[in-house]
């Protein structure tokens, strides 16, 4: 029997709409919705495919604990109890804040808003992060905290179309997320001036009037100086209306963003003017993790600092992430060894999982009914589509049994009744009580608030151009789609997404000029030092700019040092630099 | 071709009797959108009626899904068991399906059945009987008129089974096959002759509904077709249009020709499957080798090719048509704007 559910997809934060279809048993297909706000009958590659993930066998099916140093089988009241004993152990032994709490983008608000009351409530710590912050967080902090209102001023997707003026920062914004795409395609078959910044971009695609090939960091200063941009650039953007797209995995500080969007509402003629903004991302629940909660209480540790070598945390309890998988540093695999006690609750046997002292299974989001945000603050459901398997269990179940075997009470809240307790706690999320609002398609928008500059920022310093060096960018590429795991479950998406070798990446031309061939060592020098790394020709990279992904970090680390933390969200991130490349 | 009248009144009877002994898909709304189901509870005649109606998911589902599982296997004590599913391919009738999409599931016929036989299309295909209901009023991206592909079936060349062509609280019942046939003989007591006048009038309706297609999605077909048969469009065009494309496949699953699948394995321990998916010529995999080398690694390459396989001679010669039948479903779509229509527009211009 033909089983069709309206539901979205859960593979980026557009939040396109979608009907899955089953036969009952299993997924066999998808289709987009036409009347939805945000896809209107449209999606990516990705989304088209997305029953295929749903079909893995390579599902968690067990709880498992690891004993002898093999993860065996147990049964949930073992897993319980075990981990019970865990738990009291390190609060007796080492306080509350010797454990850490992560939540994840891949679940839903309910399940998040469940994780962070069980951590203050519960455990009583306030060591609370995901993963997702490392790549998105400046983004929204930027937006959270040094603006007034929840979440300042989030542009429409459906409204994107009608701009006059786009600023696209990063060139993948807009076939990556083909919602936001489709709306820039329209608004240039409309006459609208569509801007492109991006260091990576060897040749603009004939619908960007024009091309800036800049870091995010060095547009500020452009734009305030005006002098080496195109008069007709400016004439754009300096006008009110402008929309900014920009993939929020790739601002590496929330200072370049506000600068950046200083310099913007400077320039405008009615001074204050912010251009409406979209912060793309991998993550599905980028904006719904963070609203409910998902990041360090007061005084808590962010997940970078749990992991540092010298931190107080002894035990992780890790929901719906991959941490070996999605940080870039190797210490991570170091430090998860080194700790205590790890819990992954997930779907899969991922890398995390396979290193932790306890594994249970977790329902599919296809499996799950809850909500999540999307980039314009569009709060939808997510409807169960698949029976959940047999011995899987939803979060809100573990966190109960859980705090009922550490003797504490945590009722097992519905998706309504969680529902409700948002609406009265997280100021724009009001309207989520209503469940008839939010059964239609498109769902409930949360209310924007008029944004408000934050007086104050220091602006990043752009490092000068010197002769023969290359720009060596260090992008943020922890959420690269290669190791997502619904599309490593994926049999057509995995060969769309061939995986990468970790190596430098280089134009043909500076290769040609260095004579060097593919998977030929390199030695970079940097102010700050040297290394050795494999060299990957890529013809998408531009002459005299070198892309070196954060994963392999010994060579970052070696070239740019420990890197800088942002100022407000305490994340890692690593300031582009000039080196020089020789061939060995 | 034999012509005769069905009162709509007697169309539940006659689904009815299908009913029996097939399984009939009719087109039924589902939260708002239409969807080619089997028939459970009541028809809804407002998508049964001459006015175009095209479920987003074009009914070529029914004979070639979007997935399925090729076969299973098990091993138990060393044996390993095989099993082909079989219970896809009970007879079955697909009521209210248009010329268009009929159009297209003849053209996968050709695709099936020519070079090779493959045993999972024609196990569906022998088994399934189309009727198509004739479009007096095409919807507003339809452009089959451009492609052969409608408004109505024509009986001299389309190897149509059964042709309902809407006379407000009748239909005019257009047969042309041994199956539509078998379908009419479960109670021929439900049709009677059409009297001399409807059967002038079909024609008349005929022109009125050609009359009515909007000039935006109509398209300038032969040009197209002669400047991508002769070579003659500029890369660079090509090129331009690549850059449109979101590489999202949406065109070729919504196409009711497209016919590329890919196979994928699943296993567990010692249990497994085959199944074959949707595949499209727009993803940068599909003509990727192990290697790593890919033919068509540039956008504009893919895009080439995949309007060459539509609109080129080379295949009118082989297949006796184009591969695209005018639905207007890619408009909707492609997130870049590039359906057909844009793209035969584009190639006109030069």
């Amino acid at each position: 029997m033909v089983k069709i559910t309206p539901t979205i997809c859960s593979f980026c934060n557009n939040g396109c709409g979608m009907f899955l279809r089953s036969d009952g048993k299993e997924a066999i297909g998808v289709l987009p919705i036409i009347n939805h706000p945000v896809s209107e009958g449209r999606l990516c590659h990705r989304g088209w495919n997305r029953y295929q993930n749903l079909r893995s066998l390579n599902r968690l099916s067990f709880p498992l604990w690891r004993e002898d140093s093999c993860l065996k089988e147990v049964t949930w009241p073992q897993a319980l109890e075990k981990t019970k004993e865990k738990i009291s152990e390190l609060i007796s032994r080492h306080g509350p804040q010797s454990l850490g709490v992560i939540g994840s983008s891949w679940l839903t608000n309910e399940d998040n808003y469940r994780i962070a009351l069980f951590c203050r409530n519960i455990l009583e710590t306030s060591n609370l992060d995901g993963s997702y912050r490392f790549s998105g967080a400046p983004a929204l902090a930027a937006f959270r905290e040094l603006f007034s209102g929840p979440f300042g001023s989030l542009g429409s997707i459906p409204a994107l179309g009608e701009s006059r003026t786009i600023l696209v920062i990063g060139k993948e914004s807009h076939r990556d997320f083909s919602a936001v795409g489709s709306r820039l395609i329209k608004a240039f078959l409309h006459g609208s001036a569509i801007i492109l910044a991006d260091p990576l971009c060897v040749h603009k695609e004939h619908f960007f009037k024009y091309l800036l090939p800049y870091p995010v960091q060095s547009l500020p200063a452009l734009f305030r100086d005006k002098k080496s941009l195109p008069p007709d650039v400016i004439e754009h953007l300096f006008q009110p209306g402008l929309a900014l797209i920009f993939i929020a995995d790739q601002v590496d500080s929330a200072s370049s963003l506000v600068s950046l969007l200083q310099s913007l509402s400077q320039g405008s003629p009615t001074k204050n003017d912010l251009p409406l903004m979209l912060p793309l991302s991998r993550s599905p629940n980028l904006k719904g993790a963070w609203d409910m909660g998902i990041r360090p209480g007061d005084g808590g540790l962010t997940l970078q600092e749990m992991l540092a070598e010298e931190s107080e945390v002894k035990g992780l309890i890790i929901f719906g992430d991959d941490l070996l998988n999605h940080l870039p540093s190797s210490s991570t695999l170091g430090k998860l060894r080194s700790l205590e006690f790890v819990l992954v609750a997930d779907r899969f046997f991922t890398e995390t999982a396979r290193m932790a002292h306890c594994v249970l299974p977790i329902p599919l989001l296809a499996e799950t009914e809850g909500t999540m945000t999307n980039s314009e603050g569009r709060v939808q459901k997510l409807r169960p589509f698949l029976d959940p398997q047999k011995e899987s269990r939803s979060v809100a179940e573990i966190l109960h049994d859980l705090s009922r075997h550490l003797g504490k009470d945590f009722p097992v809240f519905s998706g309504p009744e969680v529902r409700n307790e948002i609406s009265k706690n997280i100021s724009p999320y009001e309207k989520v009580a209503s469940e008839s609002d939010l059964e239609g398609v498109g769902g409930i928008l949360l209310p924007a608030s008029k944004a408000q500059l934050h007086p104050e920022v220091s602006e990043p310093q752009e490092q000068t151009t010197e002769e023969n060096k290359y720009r060596l960018l260090v992008p943020n590429s922890l959420y690269a789609w290669n190791r997502n795991q619904m599309i490593l479950e994926s049999p057509v998406l995995r060969i769309e997404y061939p995986g990468e070798r970790p190596a430098v990446r280089m134009s043909p031309l500076d290769a040609r000029e260095l004579k060097i061939r593919m998977g030929e060592k390199v030695k970079i020098r940097s102010d700050r030092g040297e290394a050795l790394a494999p060299v990957e020709v890529d013809e998408n990279i531009p002459s005299k700019v070198l892309m070196l992904p954060s994963h392999l970090i010994e060579v970052v680390e070696s070239l740019a040092g420990k890197g800088e933390r942002d100022a407000t969200t305490r994340t890692l991130f690593f300031p582009n630099l000039f080196v020089t490349v020789e061939k060995i | 071709m034999e012509q005769c009248i069905l009162h709509k009144r007697n169309l539940n009877d006659w689904v009815e009797l299908m009913l029996g002994g097939y399984q009939v898909f009719v087109p039924s709304r589902v939260y708002g959108e239409i969807f080619f189901l089997p028939h459970a509870g009541e028809l809804e005649f407002d998508l049964l009626n001459g006015t175009a109606v095209l479920p987003y998911l074009p009914p070529k589902d029914i004979v070639f899904p979007q997935s399925e599982t090729m076969f299973s296997f098990s091993r138990d004590a060393g044996d390993i068991d095989f099993s082909v599913p079989e219970k896809a391919f009970e007879k079955s009738v697909i009521l209210g399906i248009r010329s268009c999409d009929t159009i297209g599931i003849h053209w996968l016929d050709n695709f099936y059945s020519n070079n090779f036989r493959d045993f999972y299309y024609r196990n569906r295909r022998d088994n399934l009987t189309l009727i198509t209901v004739a479009c007096n009023q095409p919807m507003k991206n339809c452009f089959c008129i451009c492609c052969e592909g409608g408004p109505f079936l024509d009986p001299e060349k389309d190897a149509f089974d059964l042709q309902l062509i809407d006379f407000d609280e009748r239909y005019l019942v257009e047969c042309n096959s041994e199956k539509g046939k078998a379908l009419i003989e479960l109670n021929p007591g439900l049709f009677s002759q059409p009297e001399s006048a409807v059967v002038e009038a079909r024609d008349q309706l005929e022109q009125k509904s050609r009359t009515l297609f909007l000039p935006e999605p109509t398209s300038y077909m032969s040009t197209a077709i002669r400047r991508i048969t002769s070579n003659s469009v500029p890369p660079e065009v090509w090129t331009e249009l690549g850059e449109r494309c979101f590489d999202d496949g949406g065109c070729s699953f919504v196409c009711p020709c497209c016919s590329c699948f890919g196979v994928g394995y699943l296993s567990h321990g010692e249990t497994g499957c085959h199944y074959r998916f949707w595949d499209s010529c727009d993803y940068s995999g599909f003509t990727r080798e192990v290697s790593g080398h890919n033919p068509r690694a540039e956008k504009g390459e893919r895009f080439k090719r995949r309007f060459f396989h539509k609109l080129s001679y080379q295949y009118v010669k082989r297949d006796g048509r184009i591969g695209c039948v005018g639905c207007g479903r890619c408009i909707t779509a492609c997130p870049g704007e590039v359906g057909m229509p844009a793209v035969v527009e584009r190639l006109r211009r030069g």
